[in-house]
């Protein structure tokens, strides 16, 4: 018998059909797991294996969709493994019945090949950050039924349903770290051609064949017209076969059923498209039946099935999007590293995460296509700061990453966690590295830039350049990556000392494009290394790199040059559909561009200022005489408040600005909001502004050395076993505007961690706040703690669920029912406190 | 659509203020805070509104099943027996309900958290334009849901979720066994009984025979 890799390359291969809706119709309730039928109900399993091997299926799908670690136990009759055990069982009978059997039509299912893949489906959890599943325990969740069906003995895993891209990667990891047996990949996609978290086929791709699947596609949601475009999409980036087990139709409600549209004669028609354009391993999934099955075989295997071809698309993935190398240049934002960024180090030495995703922000919004995570200090974990940073990164942004780094454990780690396919930097021609580095990419996939250096230096010449580049390629198709996952870096040298250096770079571009049509990468900027205003160097060398065929570069956003040379190249390339990019980009650009930095807040302030100004006047008639920076902080004007306490630092002192400006105009805001004249955002809002001021002042504070004076410091937490933290932030907010150091522990704080921290950093005032009802037994129990462990503190509670009633049940000294409130009471507890 | 009074609301923005949005007000504070600025936050507002909508996902799943009302608080729901009072009256004469979950997805939980790195203000704004957006995703399947039930000769009660007053969190559980919304809608349930993506519902649907 071929195994199953051999015959799906040799022409059509066909799955079952779907199987909860027959088991639904053979009496399964609602809410009880299918699995257990494996067990209690076997002979109805078989029945249903038996019908579609008699309709022609090759591959039994296993009834083991829900059979993980969550749902069942370890031990007794309906264990994970006697559940996953019988399953297999169940179907090698049914097999074996089917192959005795001498069926009506000339070739009987005796005369095919059956395969048994064991059924993997969704865990029901979603993965960190956004959920509360960890990957690892998802990985080793999808680990233990894998485990169980590759030893009892099947012939492929089939992940399929899958409407996670992250959670897929779990699963495929899972099933290669398990066992050698081929890996099947099927997702559910929306009608829109995207998962449920958002990745559209192209990524999928990426992904999937980055990690090594045999084969991948569609399953579940849509039935097989709504399929059509997703299976155009596949079999257009995938080399791997494709899969398409759709469903008889979308499903509807009737009369309190669910039902499928979609006839067995409909369902072939539409399966014969679906083959012609490009899938090949076909079957069923909800609603379809054996009738659907056999319809559809029949009509199929007389078909020629669309050659299956190597595709050359060089892709990364985020988990929404694929980003392709191909035309139009990739920009790398390269702001994300702390080499000769103080400010960066020192955010890297604190934890001050915040600050490491804005750099990450900022580029996006400059259009970034990709952003280059470098961490690496040496003071600091950079394995466990890598994927951290790489983890946050991607609770915000959408963009494809960059792993950076040197240190093979950082690289593995970020690899792994990371919820797509990422592009790696960086490899090169030593041996040593080329040894590190490939296994990584082979086993999670990636696009790796490749330096062209090696045990003997960077060549002087482009000839030599292109030796190494040879050397890397050879060294790679060993390690069973392809030539489109490599992007080469010819290097750029400094000009100034070598003014051959330039040419050598661009003549090993053309000779990467034009003899091994590769992908390339340059990190611009080394070329103007030792010149005065470097970026007029870095932006014609950018620009004759494009020219010379560059398909990625390591470079500032924030840098104007940088970007006229991309812009202008791009629309005189032909890469901008009507312009449109050149237009939106040259026609917001600022009017002064020579040291636009502070031309441009200058012009913010000049705009914040006349609006001031216009309602100044508007209020004109008011009696008592405006302050305009306290007017400013009153209306939340963020730039203009910094700007004016900038200027009064010229004359007045800062606790004068604080005492007579920055308070007063807090608590103006403050009793409207309490006396619900002003509202939450207003609040903020000001508080903002005042935040603006307080960092002018607190710079000012720090360059002449004077020490910041706080009122008192405050832990707040949102306790343990409750994610919401919004509240315990805007009261955070207003504390350090009132001049409180605030410990903030962060959400889902154990007990534990507070009573720590208030004992060892001699704390009188903790905040705790709960959003849920299910979460003021945590808060109970905080307080019970710092009482039973003498912690000389008093108690604020609040939250959304809490009332005067519950503080005092479970003995906080305060509730307070809003921010300000919170407010009042530290400054009467401090204001006690200094008697 | 999500409503920007609505969204005032969940700022807690009183209804005085709300009926006179768009009129000026009286000035009798010598910095009103709401002189000049309002314009400045209904312009938060809408562009929370205009980026919700885009990375919103709206989608639901639902189920009709009978259940029976036992007396006592107790209650045969299709997950199991539940005791809860204040959902016996709600269910009143109902011998079905719908079930359903919905959720605005999770790339709105994205765009909330790139929001807090820059401005609580805005943030603040967007958890309510969120509410608002999961609220309003409710009203419409609970209108056709009411509207199915009307045609078939069932009136339908208000909504009813795990966490109004003694129906306890704990049901997510039992809904979500039912329902499977991670497979169908890529809702979870969190170990702490919250859900994720964070603008989410779930909820009963009592249907009375008329």
């Amino acid at each position: 018998m071929r195994t199953i890799q051999e015959k799906m390359k040799e022409g059509f291969v066909f799955f079952d059909g779907g199987c909860g809706t027959l088991l639904q119709a053979a009496g399964l309730k609602a809410g009880e797991l299918p699995e257990t039928w494996n067990i209690t109900h076997a002979d109805e399993i078989r029945k249903i294996h038996y019908d579609y091997l008699m309709a022609g299926s090759n591959i039994l799908k296993t009834n083991t969709f829900g059979a993980n670690a969550l749902k069942f136990q370890e031990e007794g009759e309906y264990s994970l493994k006697n559940v996953v055990e019988r399953a297999i069982d169940n179907a090698r009978e049914a097999v074996a019945a089917a192959e005795a059997e001498k069926s009506p039509g000339t070739d009987g299912p005796s005369a095919k090949e059956h395969y048994i893949a064991l059924d993997i489906g969704p865990l029901g959890k979603l993965l960190k950050p956004l959920g509360d599943l960890d990957f690892e325990d998802a990985v080793e969740l999808f680990r233990k039924t894998i485990a169980i069906g590759a030893a009892y003995g099947v012939d492929l895993i089939l992940i399929e349903t899958m409407n996670d891209i992250y959670e897929a990667k779990a699963a495929i990891l899972a099933a290669k770290e398990t066992c050698e047996l081929p890996v099947f990949l099927t997702t559910a996609y929306d009608a829109s051609g995207k998962l449920l978290t958002g990745a559209d086929a192209k990524a999928v791709v990426a992904v999937a064949e980055g990690l090594g699947v045999d084969a991948l596609g569609i399953n579940c949601s849509l039935g097989p017209e709504q399929m059509m475009g997703i299976v155009e999409e596949l079999a257009e980036y995938a080399s791997v076969p494709v899969i398409v087990n759709p469903n008889a139709g979308i499903p509807r409600t009737e009369n309190g059923k669910t039902v499928y549209d979609v006839t067995p004669d409909k369902f072939r028609e539409a399966m014969i498209r679906i083959a012609g354009l490009g899938g090949r391993i076909l079957g069923g999934c909800c609603g379809t039946t054996p009738q659907h099955i056999s319809s559809m075989i029949a009509a199929v295997k007389e078909m020629t099935p669309l050659p299956l071809t190597w595709k050359e698309h060089t892709l990364i993935a985020s988990y929404t999007h694929a980003v392709e190398f191909s035309g139009k240049p990739i920009l790398i934002g390269e702001r994300i590293n702390p080499t000769g960024k103080s400010k960066f180090k020192q955010a890297l030495r604190d934890h001050n995460m915040d600050y490491i995703l804005q750099e990450g922000l900022t580029q996006q919004e400059k259009q970034a296509d990709v952003l280059d995570v470098n961490v690496g200090l040496p003071e600091i974990d950079e394995a466990a700061m890598m994927t951290e940073v790489v983890m946050e990164l991607q609770g915000v942004t959408d963009l494809p990453l960059q792993i950076d780094t040197t240190d093979s454990k950082a690289m593995e780690q970020a690899l792994r966690r990371y919820n797509g396919k990422a592009m790696i930097n960086s490899v090169n021609g030593k041996e040593e590295v080329m040894r590190e580095v490939f296994p990584l990419v082979r086993k999670y996939g990636g696009l790796v830039v490749a330096l062209t250096i090696d045990e003997d230096g960077i060549p002087e010449t482009a000839e030599g350049r292109l030796a190494i580049v040879d050397k890397i390629y050879k060294k790679a198709a060993e390690y069973g990556i392809a030539k489109k996952d490599i992007i080469i870096d010819p290097l750029a040298m400094s000009v100034s000392a070598d003014k051959e250096s330039a040419k050598v770079t661009l003549d090993s571009l053309k000779g990467i494009k034009e003899r091994y049509q590769g992908r390339t990468s340059l990190g611009v900027s080394n070329i103007s290394f030792g010149l005065p205003n470097r970026d007029f160097i870095n932006a014609s060398f950018f620009t004759m790199a494009m020219q010379n065929g560059l398909d990625a570069a390591i470079m500032n956003p924030n840098s104007l040059e940088m970007m006229k040379a991309y812009h202008t190249f791009c629309a005189l390339q032909g890469y901008d559909e009507n312009f449109a990019d050149y237009i939106e980009y040259a026609s917001n650009l600022p009017a002064v561009t020579v040291g636009n930095g502070a031309g441009g807040a200058g012009m913010g302030s000049v705009t914040a200022g006349s609006r001031t100004g216009s309602d100044a006047a508007a209020g004109g008639a008011d009696t008592q005489e405006k302050d305009s920076l306290i007017e400013a902080i009153v209306k939340g004007l963020k730039e203009r408040a910094a700007h004016l306490t900038g200027e009064y630092l010229q004359t007045m002192e800062s606790i004068e600005i604080i005492d007579g400006k920055l308070i007063p105009a807090l608590d103006i805001v403050g009793k409207g909001f309490e006396e619900k004249r002003v509202f939450l955002p207003q609040l903020l809002m000001s508080a903002e502004a005042a935040k603006s001021a307080f960092d002018v002042i607190k710079e000012a504070m720090q360059s002449k050395g004077a020490a910041e004076e706080k009122k008192g410091r405050i832990i707040l937490a949102t306790v343990k076993g409750d994610i919401h933290d919004i509240g315990k932030n805007i009261v955070k907010v207003l504390l350090e505007n009132y001049g409180y150091d605030v410990i903030d522990l962060g959400k889902d704080v154990p007990p534990e961690l507070i009573v720590k921290t208030a004992k060892e950093e001699k704390i009188r005032l903790v905040g705790l706040s709960a959003l849920m009802t299910t979460t003021v037994p945590a808060m109970e129990e905080t307080i019970k703690m710092l009482h039973a462990e003498g912690v000389d503190c008093k108690v604020l509670v609040g939250g959304a669920v809490l009332t005067q009633e519950y503080a005092d049940m479970i003995h906080a000294d305060k509730y307070a029912k809003d921010a300000m409130e919170s407010v009042r009471y530290a400054e009467e507890i401090f204001a006690l406190s200094l008697n | 659509m999500i409503d920007e009074k609505e969204v005032y609301r969940y700022l807690g923005y009183n209804s005085e203020w709300i009926a006179g949005l768009g009129t000026d007000t009286k000035n009798d504070y010598t910095y009103d805070p709401a002189d000049g600025s309002s314009e400045v936050i209904t312009g938060y507002i809408r562009e929370a509104i205009a980026s919700t909508e885009a990375a919103m996902f709206p989608k639901a799943c639902y189920g009709r099943f009978p259940i029976e009302v036992k007396g006592d608080g107790r209650i045969l729901l299709p997950y199991g027996e539940v005791v809860s009072h204040d959902l016996t009256r709600n269910l009143y004469d109902c011998k079905e309900i719908f079930l359903f979950a919905a959720t605005i997805g999770a790339e709105y939980d994205r765009l909330l958290r790139r929001i807090r790195l820059t401005s609580m203000a805005k943030a603040a704004i967007l958890q309510a334009v969120g509410a608002a957006a999961v609220e309003s995703l409710c009203n419409k399947l609970n209108g056709d849901l009411r509207k199915d039930a009307e045609a078939g000769g069932y009136k339908a009660h208000p909504r009813y979720s795990p966490g109004y007053g003694d129906y306890a969190l704990e049901n997510q559980k039992g809904i979500f066994a039912i329902l499977q919304p991670s497979r169908y809608i890529g809702l979870s349930l969190m170990d702490t009984l919250i859900m994720a993506p964070e603008k989410s519902v779930t909820a009963v649907i009592g249907l009375e025979k008329r």
